[in-house]
């Protein structure tokens, strides 16, 4: 016997690939994102986004502090409350307060993501669960949207609320979505929202943080594409079915419905598409599996934005699949190469 | 059976690890002389064991027969060397932990070594000269099995069969496995007595076309192959075929699919369709057993790896101690850690170099401590982020890591339901995760404990 031969099962050799070069792969993805955020939306996007990143980090060490771990900062070498901690900054209203970002991270870990037993076990998207409980207690907060910095305040479109000293309080503009609820109700038209097309392109629009730029999501949409870090199926599934349903809704009335080119560059679609829905922890296994997710996620998210009350839906949409995922998986069960095996 | 030729030919799935064949592709065979002692196994095929047909002391020949039995399925072992027995014991196994061995002590004065006999086939070989019966009987005396690493007896697979007859044979020569090179040398070295095998394999199964199948990593093979069957081989109905490089190719199930484009039904064999695989070695050994009567007794090894001095390819006595070949190629160097039977891939890690080589060991691989080290395997598993990368190579089109954490909960039930017994264990899914869960090991546990359960296998 030899004492320093070691043995263990094969494979003995592996492809250098780990969790957290998944994860930084994600981030790098985002990037593009982040940029435009910080262009857009300046001081804000520089506040929001180091906050979120720092408190969801926090929350899970404290997590594993709770939880007994022998070293609490091991989980954090994934880098995985990285990535939740920047989403979720990124599709938070620019003028929300640090107080109220602080509070959606704890939450998106806590609750999204650490009671169910960390990284790999939660059945939410933590970012999105992070920001639904945002909504649901700051409604107001999460519903008031900046001018991005590089847009002519002066323009119409902007409303702008003064404080009584006749000083500028606040500048506030409707995102294209508003406009298309306004427009559904007969209130607009809607080709206020459909000449907003070229301004959803660079992300001269209201919106959150990171999902306003189309140009700059699709960058980093493609990045991840190539790097192979998600595949075509999801996004391409959310995109199409959007696509479909919008356009349908366009040629019934195009003066009550906006584009369904709009639909897809404004609001949350572009951004949840490529970095959201494809969170592999909460989405379908198989390829048949993530073709009924994202067309379900497409299709919930069309629903909401053209029939609900909500001028945005695909976090809910979001939200509604990854609840049925385990569901989609039990029916779409991988048959063998080789067939079923006969009785 | 519709057949695609042109182009490279592959299957969905599978993954390209480094192929790190450098180190021995342009190795000639070297003749290796027996050690002391070689233990021969009585059980290095799949089907019934052998019974010793020796006893102590009995004093053997080279190719005599140390060990059969009755059983159908079932392949005789022989003695590589002049010697005499010292004993019938326990030995070390790289699979079964212990099993039965003939340990045979060579006679030192007399022992001719073995040569290669690929000089004595020419390009103009014809079967016609042999039976169907006669070949079949030569195969199974000749204790041949499926030397690619299977070890199935190879008599049963060629032997004619009424209820699923033969019509496809597929030489594969793809060596898919990385670090290994037998076959490739052997393609290159021994190209006539491979071809004479497969016209007699051909012959004795009663296929109508035969396929050689080799990987376009290998293109002087290819060549060299295409050369020596000449116009010839296409009116005999043989013909080379290139396929994808891509880890596993080789795979019976998964080659079949890349030449036929057929799949062979899960759980079944490849007969069912029609089609007979044989490994290039196998056919080598085939031609030898028929025309010249020798027995199964030497195979080429490659011995490999950064953690030995000279890595080559040898012509070596099957039973002689993996630790013997590697002082043969200077021992192993100071940063040897892991000594496998086989390839990085699917080779069995082994920790005692006194087991014995058998008919299927077509390579040792020593890997050294950086490379462990740098296997992530060495590092701790993280969650499964359920990130679908195993499903994605998976050449069966399994859900890995659904299997493996049903195995890792003991819900043997679920690792069933989701076709566990499918898995071939080509590592594929191990190899890309990236959350460094063994995902192959939980389901070659969950094989064995599903067996346990069925009372196949001792606790």
């Amino acid at each position: 016997m030899l004492d320093n031969v070691t043995v263990s099962h094969s494979p003995h050799i592996s492809k250098p690939l780990s969790t957290r070069a998944v994860m930084i792969d994600v981030v790098i993805g985002l990037a593009p994102a982040m940029v435009m955020a910080v262009v857009l939306f300046r001081l804000r996007a520089l506040i929001l986004i180091p906050t979120c990143v720092i408190a969801s980090a926090a929350t899970e060490w404290v997590c594993n502090v709770i939880r007994k771990r022998v070293n609490p900062a091991e989980s954090l070498g994934d880098f995985s409350a990285v990535v939740t901690g920047i989403i979720l900054a990124l599709s938070l209203p620019p003028a929300l307060p640090v107080w109220a970002a602080v509070i959606g991270s704890c939450f998106a870990i806590a609750i999204g993501k650490m009671v169910f037993g960390g990284l790999g076990a939660n059945i939410f998207n933590p970012a999105m669960a992070g920001r639904t409980f945002l909504t649901a207690s700051f409604g107001m907060l999460m519903t008031t949207w900046m001018v991005p910095a590089t847009v002519d305040s002066g323009m119409p479109e902007v409303a702008v609320s003064q404080a009584g000293d006749e000083t500028i309080d606040e500048r506030t503009q409707a995102t294209p979505l508003a406009w298309s609820k306004q427009a559904i109700k007969g209130e607009r038209e809607a080709g206020v929202a459909n000449r907003q097309f070229l301004a959803t392109l660079v992300g001269a629009t209201g919106g959150c943080l990171g999902e306003t730029s189309a140009i700059a999501l699709l960058l980093g949409g493609i990045y991840l594409l190539i790097k192979r870090t998600i595949s075509v199926h999801i996004p391409l599934a959310v995109l199409v079915s959007a696509f479909v349903f919008g356009a349908i809704s366009y040629f019934i009335n195009s003066d009550a419905y906006i584009s369904p080119f709009v639909h897809l560059t404004g609001g949350g679609m572009l951004f949840c598409a490529f970095f959201i829905a494809t969170d592999p922890v909460t989405a379908p296994l198989t390829t048949k599996g993530m073709w009924i997710f994202g067309i379900g996620v497409g299709g919930l998210t069309m629903l909401i934005r053209i029939v609900g009350e909500y001028p945005e839906g695909i976090m809910y949409a979001i939200l509604l699949m990854n609840a049925v995922t385990p569901l989609i998986d039990r029916f779409c069960k991988l048959v063998p190469a080789g067939g079923k095996p006969n009785g | 059976m519709n057949v695609k030729i042109e182009g490279r030919l592959t299957f969905p799935g599978g993954t390209h690890p480094p192929q790190s064949k450098d180190l021995t592709r342009k190795s000639r065979i070297v003749v290796a002389a027996a050690g002391k002692q070689v233990s021969v196994m009585l059980s290095q095929h799949i089907g019934a064991a052998c019974g010793p047909v020796v006893a102590k002391g009995d004093v053997v020949e080279a190719g005599q027969k140390v060990g059969d039995s009755d059983a159908y399925v079932c392949s005789p072992v022989h003695s590589p060397v002049n010697g005499k027995v010292k004993s019938i014991e326990l030995s070390p196994h790289a699979v079964m932990g212990r099993s039965t061995a003939v340990i045979i002590e060579t006679d030192a004065e007399n022992n001719p070594v073995r040569q290669p006999c690929h000089e004595r086939f020419g390009a103009d070989f014809s079967a016609e000269a042999y039976s169907g019966e006669q070949i079949c009987d030569a195969i199974r005396e000749s204790g041949l099995v499926g030397m690619g690493g299977a070890g199935f007896p190879t008599r049963v697979k060629v032997e004619p069969n009424a209820k699923m007859p033969k019509e496809t044979m597929i030489i594969n020569g793809c060596e898919c496995e990385p670090y290994i090179t037998c076959d490739y040398r052997i393609m290159l070295e021994w190209t006539n007595q491979i071809i004479a095998g497969v016209k007699l394999a051909k012959k004795a199964s009663g296929c109508s076309q035969a396929f050689i199948a080799i990987e376009d990593n290998k293109p002087r093979a290819i060549e060299i192959m295409r050369e020596a069957l000449g116009v010839r081989g296409e009116s005999e109905g043989i013909r080379v075929v290139v396929v994808k490089t891509k880890y596993p190719q080789g795979g019976e199930r998964q080659l079949i699919r890349s030449v036929l484009e057929t799949h062979v039904p899960t759980g079944g064999i490849p007969p069912m369709i029609g089609v007979l695989v044989l490994n290039v070695a196998t056919c080598a050994a085939i031609a030898e057993a028929v025309v010249l009567g020798g027995a199964l007794t030497h195979r080429v090894v490659t011995v490999t790896g950064e953690g030995v001095g000279n890595c080559g390819n040898y012509y070596a006595p099957i039973g002689t101690a993996v630790g013997d070949l590697i002082e043969l190629c200077g021992g192993l160097t100071s940063r040897a850690a892991k000594v496998i039977l086989g390839g990085p891939m699917m080779g069995i890690a082994i920790g005692d170099l006194s087991t014995p080589t058998t008919k299927t060991t077509g390579a040792i691989t020593v890997l050294t401590k950086e490379q462990i080290g740098r296997a992530k395997f060495a590092g701790r598993q993280t969650p499964c982020i359920r990130c679908g990368r195993c499903i994605e190579v998976c050449p069966e089109r399994l859900n890995a890591t659904k299997i493996a954490h049903a195995v890792k909960y003991g819900l043997l039930d679920v690792a069933q339901d989701y076709y566990m017994s499918a898995c071939i264990e080509c590592g594929c899914c191990s190899y890309v995760c990236p959350a460094n869960i063994e995902l192959t090991g939980h389901i070659k546990t969950g094989k064995i404990l599903v067996a346990r359960q069925k009372k196949r296998m001792p606790e």
